[in-house]
């Protein structure tokens, strides 16, 4: 059969591409994408086309994760079918919404980081705390911000775009809050598998991070990745099931920043 | 068909939705055409429901909840040459061709075998899922014409196919 293969990153053993359309350029680092400065057309398709590469991506590591682990329990894999579809129409309406805006598939780079560390873990357990336990989470908290923002600038169709995806993103989050937990109390060696899946995460994030003042494939000067965590969007992490502990675990990495505060504050509540 | 004859055959169909969901999976990373992958992401949600909607209705005829009965062993071996093709139009072509429009006049048997009124549960499942495979054969048809994907000639595989009386292995 057809596999993925692996491809080496200074020692660390990371999954090969999967496959895209040719219109697509993949790269590897932040820098070569072109993120530009907030505020222009140009930025506003960038933003939507990245999401939407995402998308494609959360579909492929969700399908693979069926093919590679068909021992996980049925309810399990169900969830994971169904993240295919919920994935599916992510793209879709990303890329409807594209195109829309006057864009186009393949404008801009793209990235797979997210497939290349994810499917490389060996344990379903270590898959879904990396990715949907961590880059899903985290997308909770920057697709929040990034709906805000587009809803700030007059853009409300891709704010409620990007609302409605987040809405689905939750139980992408939640059921994997659930399983671990449950596979956790099956057989302790999850969670060593999972601590050891996070610190290669972040092994990875480290080498191929930005630094301070680096300036990407058009031009934009970046800041330092660690000084570019965003602000948490508490409200959905709690309805993904995370617990007081963690959120507040996440909050202290995020400067203490977070969503929560401000929607308190445009809903006039105290 | 007396109980335990259908609860074979639902547990062959069972089978068969599952090898479709992760045939699909499976074809989802390797397949480069971004409107392909999402249309098999719809259907492997598809295929799981079906499976899932069939495994329940097993222990409804005294089998274990989700049992699953390999087919007949010359099904099998289609299925999994089926799962090999290597282009998008042959994928396309064998799956939405050939072995689920095969797959929906495999239940319409079981439509015609069964008795309606006694079987009422596995025919409300059956008739729940004959229509989404349906829509599967057009979501297929569409995306072909929308990409310009040539239809693969898959005449000998179709052949095998139709030559198979019953998928419920012995």
């Amino acid at each position: 059969m057809k596999t993925i293969g692996f491809i080496d990153l200074d020692g660390h053993r990371l999954r090969a591409d999967p496959a895209r359309d040719a219109c697509f350029r993949v790269v590897q680092r932040d820098v070569d994408m072109h993120e530009y400065e907030e505020g222009s057309d140009l930025a506003a398709r960038e933003t939507v086309h990245r999401h939407m590469s995402n998308e494609i991506t959360s579909l492929d590591i969700a399908a693979q994760c069926l093919i590679e682990f068909p021992d996980a329990p049925w309810e399990l894999r169900m969830e994971l079918a169904r993240q295919c579809w919920d994935e599916s129409r992510h793209v879709m309406v990303l890329h409807r919404r594209l195109i829309e805006m006057g864009g186009q598939k393949g404008e801009f780079p793209i990235a797979t980081f997210e497939w290349n560390i994810t499917c490389a873990l060996d344990s379903i357990a270590a898959r879904l705390a990396t990715q949907n336990r961590t880059f899903e989470a985290g997308a909770m908290d920057v697709v929040k911000s990034l709906a805000r923002a587009f809803h700030g600038g007059g853009d409300e169709e891709t704010s409620a775009v990007l609302d409605g995806i987040l809405a689905d993103e939750i139980q992408h989050v939640r059921f994997a809050n659930r399983w671990i937990k449950r596979l956790a109390r099956d057989d302790r060696r999850v969670l060593l598998k999972m601590a050891m899946a996070i610190r290669f995460l972040a092994e990875v994030n480290e080498k191929l991070a930005t630094r301070d003042g680096e300036l990407n494939a058009v031009g934009k000067r970046l800041k330092d990745a660690r000084d570019t965590v965003p602000a948490v969007n508490i409200e959905d992490r709690k309805l993904a099931e995370f617990s007081e502990e963690e959120i507040f675990e996440i909050l202290r990495q995020a400067g203490f920043k977070s969503l929560v505060a401000d929607d308190q504050l445009r809903e006039g509540t105290p | 068909m007396n109980v335990k004859q259908r609860a074979d055959a639902l547990g062959t169909f069972r089978f068969i939705e599952v090898y479709l969901m992760e045939t699909a999976a499976y074809w989802t990373p390797i397949t480069p055409e971004m409107e392909v992958k999402v249309m098999f992401g719809r259907h492997i949600w598809d295929f799981a429901q079906h499976a899932d909607w069939l495994g329940k209705r097993t222990f409804e005829l005294r089998q274990p909840e989700h049992y699953t009965r390999r087919p007949d062993d010359a099904y099998v071996r289609l299925l999994e040459q089926m799962k090999q093709a290597e282009t998008v139009s042959e994928r396309l072509t064998l799956l939405y061709d050939v072995v689920v429009p095969g797959l929906v006049r495999r239940y319409g048997r079981y439509l015609e075998t069964t008795d309606r009124l006694l079987d009422g549960p596995s025919v409300l499942v059956i008739e729940r899922i004959i229509p989404e495979l349906r829509r599967q054969m057009g979501e297929a048809q569409n995306l072909r014409k929308e990409l310009a994907v040539k239809t693969a000639d898959t005449s000998d595989f179709r052949r095998a196919e139709t030559a198979i009386d019953s998928v419920v292995g012995a």
